[in-house]
């Protein structure tokens, strides 16, 4: 290669002193910031059972919104990447909009949840959070909202439940987990769960954030931080960066038989889509989904492809179909500036078309 | 020229060394700075404080090498030449990835390094100071020790394949370094004409790092990755499996409570947990069922009080009959048999 580069060597070392020299004052920045908060709009704990807790978000103003709508999360990392600060929330930006909020916490499960299983977690703990609610407000059905795996619960809940669930939302849902372009489904095929599973019992955060970072191992794991020192000179952005970073590594361990059952059942078999998924003693039949959908992807997603999105529309039986194309990746869908005016409001308004 | 490159070299490397001593020394006040990157597990504080700035410090160290490579006299009249920047990317791809391994992740090699240290300080191993030879392969067992010798090969071969494996793996990674140069000298060719160009030593960082993701995606969805990233979790798991099988029966000869033992009990509790939640819903079932059913009953008496007393305004008074009494009679007695359901 003799393809000259067109800066000159007095520029290259510039940068470098530059670099070094931003590295040297960020230190001052950084010292004494400490943790940063999130989770922080206003909330009450109305159910809770073993490591879980349900909480009804308060906002400013009293709910305009006659039924209420219970975000589901995932069981890997938090939900309160839907509450990370004030400006980047979807849980205040829903709340603003009028809507009655609740929301999951799974905990943190340890070795005494290492045997809970998908039942326990959607005909048992999701389901008892839905009869919470519905019991609260004298209804029989609610919203759901969905995110990610949790979003894969959502669906699965409504075809076991279809009485007790009035509108679906799904966001970032993985539905075909057997498409080309998702890594984290290729990498498991050839894995022997069970034995990975009665090996390690529950499975560490440090390994699920292990195999995250190795999605885009150069990007995640470098790049970041060096870009990161271009804004070591701006505490607000630095709080940001750290929020954001503790977020991704407080993580919780998964509970060691439902991340069998989710490896094996949907990644590996995917029987989602096959139609021959059964969860406790029911059958989990897709086709049995006939409420209105919301299906929210993001169009650069590295974890949830689009395409293992996308299928929904194909399996359930709802005639009342949407999709919103969210031009962001995984986590932006949440955070970023975009989000923030199109992600709740389109949630919000498709709601209220349907009260 | 050359002479005033070096003294900024040998500058610029003092300044560095003292720019990483002094994050180092604020990083290791606790709490007193934001922590960010892989949480590392185990091993000295120096040691997870250096990886947690080990991104920043490959960076740095790129900069340093990409710019000091091309130091030559000539290099000041015209403009930089390619090959040393791309020589100084030669290791980082490898290095990155190893810089994110955790105790839990598929980077193992030292912890069952110490575990084996351990076991053989412990005597439970056959294997201290002699793993070359044992990796040679099995050899006949007898006498009285013969099980914990069928074990310790068990292991052995066990971490033979491992190392194997993650060799092959090792491999993989090496073919994306050098698939990824190829991806950026591509990408620089393309950009050839003025303006495309990167124009700064991080421009040309992101280029490389757009490169490398790329080549690193399309090994990542491939075939060969899909079974080796497999295989390197199955041997991983099998060496871990008996790892623990060796500790168990350390922990049952010295009387301590085994994994197994507490599965078990896991196992049984949670069964107790589902129990108890499906109890409690029949309960709950059968509360609602009871109370509706009195909700009903005294509904209908309620109407048929009703019903009684508008006759009794509309009919003429006339003797009291037999059939009345009943009615008062089995009144009394259903209204006595809700109050007694809700005590």
């Amino acid at each position: 290669m003799s393809t000259p580069l067109p800066f000159d060597p007095q520029q290259a070392f510039n940068e470098m002193a530059t670099f070094q020299r931003k590295l040297a004052a960020g230190m001052q920045n950084l010292r004494g910031l400490g943790e940063q908060d999130y989770a922080n709009t206003p909330r009450e704990a109305v159910y809770s059972e073993d490591k879980l807790t349900l909480w009804h978000m308060k906002g400013s103003n009293t709910p305009t919104a006659k039924v209420p709508t219970l975000i589901v999360y995932a069981l890997v990392n938090t939900v309160w990447m839907t509450d990370l600060q004030d400006d980047r929330s979807l849980v205040r930006n829903l709340l603003a909009q009028g809507e009655d909020v609740y929301l999951i916490d799974w905990g943190y499960p340890d070795g005494a949840d290492r045997w809970l299983t998908l039942d326990d977690y959607l005909n048992g703990y999701l389901d008892r959070c839905v009869d919470a609610i519905c019991k609260r407000h004298g209804l029989n059905a609610i919203n759901l909202l969905g995110i990610c795996q949790g979003g894969t619960f959502s669906l699965c809940y409504t075809a076991m439940h279809p009485e007790k669930v009035k509108n679906l939302v799904t966001m970032v849902t993985p539905v075909d987990f057997r498409t080309p372009d998702n890594m984290l489904s290729h990498w498991v095929q050839s894995m022997d769960v069970d034995l990975f599973v009665d090996t390690m019992g529950n499975i560490p955060a440090e390994l699920m954030n292990w195999v995250y970072l190795m999605l885009k191992p150069l990007r995640l794991n470098q790049q970041k931080y060096v870009s990161m020192v271009d804004i070591l000179d701006n505490p607000v952005e630095l709080k940001n960066f750290l929020r954001m970073e503790r977020w991704i590594f407080d993580s919780p361990d998964q509970a060691g038989e439902a991340f069998r059952q989710f490896i094996k059942e949907f990644f590996q078999q995917n029987k989602l889509i096959k139609g021959d998924l059964q969860i406790g003693r029911q059958p989990v039949d897709l086709g049995m989904i006939s409420q209105p959908i919301l299906n929210i992807y993001a169009t650069q997603d590295h974890l949830v492809p689009p395409d293992a999105s996308r299928p929904l529309g194909r399996h359930v039986s709802s005639t009342d179909y949407t999709e919103f194309a969210f031009k962001g990746g995984h986590i932006g869908i949440y955070v970023s500036g975009r989000a923030q005016r199109e992600v709740a409001p389109a949630i919000h308004q498709w709601l209220r078309d349907r009260t | 020229m050359s002479d005033q490159m070096n003294d900024f070299l040998k500058d610029y490397q003092a300044f560095a060394q003292q720019s990483w001593d002094a994050w180092m020394r604020s990083m290791q006040q606790p709490g007193a700075m934001g922590s960010f990157g892989t949480p590392p597990m185990g091993g000295a504080n120096d040691d997870l404080l250096s990886r947690s700035l080990a991104s920043l410090k490959a960076y740095g160290s790129w900069l340093q090498q990409a710019a000091g490579a091309g130091q030559a006299a000539t290099m000041w009249q015209q403009s930089m030449p390619m090959q040393p920047f791309l020589a100084a990317f030669n290791q980082p791809f490898a290095q990155t990835v190893a810089g994110i391994d955790s105790a839990s992740a598929f980077g193992f090699d030292h912890q069952w390094q110490s575990w084996l240290q351990a076991m053989q300080r412990a005597g439970q191993m056959g294997l201290a100071g002699n793993m070359g030879s044992n990796l040679q392969g099995s050899w006949p067992t007898f006498g009285i020790t013969r099980e914990m010798q069928l074990d310790q090969q068990a292991l052995t071969a066990a971490i033979n394949d491992y190392l194997q494996v993650s060799a092959r793996y090792q491999a993989l990674l090496q073919q994306v370094n050098s698939k990824g140069i190829a991806r950026l000298q591509e990408k620089l060719g393309q950009g050839a004409e003025p303006g495309k160009q990167p124009e700064s030593m991080k421009a040309l960082y992101d280029l490389w790092i757009d490169a490398m993701e790329d080549a690193y995606a399309e090994m990542a969805l491939s075939d060969d990755y899909r079974e080796v990233f497999g295989a390197l979790a199955n041997a991983q798991m099998r060496v871990r499996k008996l790892q623990q099988q060796q500790t168990e029966q350390m922990c049952r000869e010295l009387g301590m409570p085994t994994r197994s033992e507490v599965d078990s009990l896991g196992q049984r509790v949670q069964q107790l947990r589902r129990d108890l939640q499906a109890r409690k819903q029949r309960e709950s079932q059968a509360d609602a069922s009871e109370v509706d059913a009195l909700q009903a009953e005294i509904a209908e008496l309620k109407r048929e009080l009703a019903a009684s007393k508008a006759t009794a305004k509309v009919r003429p008074i006339t003797r009291k009959t037999d059939a009345d009494d009943g009615k008062a009679s089995t009144r009394a007695k259903t209204a006595g048999s809700a109050s007694g359901k809700r005590k």
